[in-house]
């Protein structure tokens, strides 16, 4: 049976090149079938995973621990408390990269120009250095720092709206934990910009303590706490376990898809358009190459039967021409795997507005803007899916030359023996 | 060797071709029996059957009637698999447009029947060779069939017929594509490997060449076996 094998595979080798120019075109269309998804995937990917990191350390984490009505309203007398030991020991998990404990406040600030409703970030100054990109976006003056109490980076579209700059101040209006009305006066430290209009022009960011000040919490108390994990595409499991061993009282825990649908949702849809498009491609492939491995089969009917003739068995031209097809994806997938990635590699630090012209401020997802420098996510596993995918699409290019080979008949075929 | 050795006995076969509103009748009743070292050609005009019958001797189709017994086995009975396996371990075919594989060179093409059988390297290499050399194929061995001549081609094609020791081989129209010279070159082969090792062969042709050359003619005649004699020249 070996020996049969090694002839049926030399004989399907070989037949393949017998017309070298057809089997270059199939060679071709499969590389192409097969490199342009990869490619786009590694992209498109590399853009969600840029773009959910950015917003999960930007805001509350991949992974949030708030209290379970904080969701349908976000005010500010719902927060969790025992943080402390809450957030000590999930420290010591090693799926988590770290935490950030966060109080929010929701408020106006004023100046003598005017009154613009804002989002108040209460921040651990030197963690948020450590994990979010908002230190690195300071345009003017500098970032918080421990201690800081009234000082206050805000974005640059909410400075130019209050007619504020570094060392100005404005007045913040909100309630308490108690419902009552308060007032705190901020100082301008820092300016960033980000690219968002919504988070430019309505978010301000100061240390926690000021914040727990101004909300009447306790520092065991926070609105949320964000938890930025290694693996941010794989924790419904670790959420369950977390929200077994680790919740208090009101706590739940949530993944960024909750807390932020509208990301989730618009990554889904431009997954979904991908998917599509990666399926059409697969159809016009195998379109192109279906008539090719038939007519490359049919035009041996004379030959099938003088095999089937002299004692070959029907399932021995059936796994030769299973090994054809099986040789075109073996040769074609790989390159194919390795002209998306070169293409993939060589885009790679571009920026998209440079390439396909556009204003950085409109590539916006769910309200945050997205980083226009392409940075591609080689994800082996999703590279090895695409490519399996499409290797064994052009598998079922065999079927039908399988079936007609099956019902060959040798004196037909060879009119006399 | 044994001389007496029954190995094609066929009794009353019909065979009919078309369906229900149209039928040609190819076969009417044809009675044979072949034997071991067994020189044979089957003449007739075109359409007697001659294609037909050796089709069904050779396990390639099946009668509409009647019994195909070969080495003791009725075809009647086998499937379609089992067929196929006496094709491969006891029956060589050589088509007149000798039919090689022509991705194989000369020697993988003698090879195949041996592979099929899962015979091991050593003994294909040595089979083939001393078969090439028998057959003045030596030197030819790695050329292509596009590579080699219309003589050449059909040297290889019997080469291929006979390197598994068939207990039979069916040669149709042989010499039909190839000069007369060429023709008698390979007719002289086939008998030197009938004397030699008693291997039984059963041609169908129109050429007189073959008629001189073999010991029994079977003369078809509308899908009967007209005349069944020795064949004059050789006896």
């Amino acid at each position: 049976m070996r020996s049969n094998l090694l002839l049926i595979s030399k004989i399907g080798w070989r037949s393949i090149w017998r017309n070298k120019r057809r089997t270059l075109i199939s060679l071709f269309s499969i590389i192409i079938g097969t490199g342009i998804p990869i490619f786009f995937v590694c992209i498109a990917w590399g853009f969600y995973a840029g773009l959910i990191d950015d917003v999960a350390r930007l805001m509350s984490g991949h992974i949030t621990y708030e209290h379970v009505e904080y969701r349908n309203s976000p005010s500010n007398d719902l927060w969790v408390e025992d943080i402390q030991k809450i957030d000590q020991t999930l420290n010591n998990n090693s799926e988590i990269l770290t935490t950030k404990q966060i109080v929010n406040l929701q408020g106006v600030a004023h100046t003598a120009k005017g009154s613009v409703g804002i989002s108040l970030m209460g921040v651990e100054p030197e963690k948020e250095i450590a994990i979010s990109f908002l230190p690195e976006n300071i345009i003017k003056g500098k970032y918080l720092s421990k201690g800081d109490e009234r000082w206050v980076v805000v974005g640059q579209k909410l400075a130019k709206n209050l007619n504020i700059d570094i060392g100005k101040k404005f007045v913040f209006t909100t309630n308490n934990v108690d419902g009552e009305l308060t007032e705190e006066l901020f100082r301008v430290k820092g300016v960033f910009k980000t690219g968002s209009k919504e988070i430019d022009g309505h978010f301000v960011q100061s240390d926690i303590e000021i914040a727990r000040k101004v909300a009447g919490l306790s520092n065991d108390d926070v609105s949320q706490l964000g938890i930025i994990v290694k693996n941010p595409d794989n924790h419904e499991n670790f959420i369950k376990d977390l929200q077994k061993s680790v919740t208090k009282n009101n706590g739940v825990f949530l993944s960024w898809q909750k807390i932020m649908p509208d990301v989730a949702t618009t990554i889904r849809m431009d997954r979904t358009a991908i998917s599509s498009f990666m399926i059409m491609l697969v159809v016009i492939v195998l379109f192109t190459m279906f008539s090719t491995i038939l007519m490359s089969t049919l035009e041996r009917r004379r030959e099938f039967a003088s095999l089937l003739a002299i004692g070959t068995q029907q399932i021995e031209l059936k796994i030769q021409i299973l090994l054809e097809t099986i040789f075109f994806g073996l040769i074609a997938c790989p390159l194919g795997v390795l002209l998306g990635i070169s293409l993939a590699k060589w885009v790679e630090g571009y920026d998209m507005m440079d390439m396909f012209g556009g204003k950085a401020e409109d590539m916006t997802v769910g309200g945050f803007g997205m980083d226009t420098i392409i940075t591609p996510l080689f994800s082996a596993p999703l590279i090895l899916q695409i490519s399996i995918f499409f290797f064994f699409a052009v598998q079922l290019l065999s079927i039908l030359p399988i079936y007609l080979i099956s019902r060959i008949s040798i004196t037909d075929e060879l009119r006399s023996i | 060797m044994n001389a007496n050795r029954e190995i094609v006995s066929l009794k009353n076969i019909i065979k009919n071709y078309g369906n229900d509103k149209v039928i040609t009748k190819a076969l009417q009743g044809i009675d044979l029996k072949i034997y071991q070292g067994d020189f044979s050609v089957m003449m007739g005009p075109s359409g007697c059957g001659k294609s037909t019958l050796l089709n069904i001797i050779g396990g390639l189709d099946r009668a509409t009637s009647g019994n195909v017994m070969f080495d003791g086995k009725d075809f009647n009975s086998l499937t379609n698999k089992e067929l196929s396996i006496i094709r491969r371990n006891q029956i060589g075919f050589v088509f007149q447009n000798y039919n090689l594989l022509p991705v194989l060179t000369a020697y993988e093409n003698a090879e195949y029947v041996l592979m099929l059988q899962d015979m091991s390297f050593s003994q294909r290499k040595e089979k083939v060779m001393e078969l090439f050399k028998e057959m003045g194929l030596e030197g030819l061995e790695n050329r292509l069939p596009r590579e080699l001549s219309g003589g050449q081609q059909q040297r290889v094609a019997i080469a291929r017929a006979v390197v598994s020791d068939p207990l039979l081989v069916l040669a149709d129209e042989i010499t039909a594509n190839v000069d007369s010279k060429t023709a008698q070159s390979l007719l002289l082969l086939m008998e030197k490997l009938n004397k030699t090792n008693n291997t039984t062969f059963l041609f169908s042709t129109h050429d007189p060449a073959v008629k001189k050359i073999a010991r029994k003619v079977i003369l078809l005649k509308d899908g009967k076996i007209h005349k069944e004699k020795p064949s004059l020249e050789n006896i």
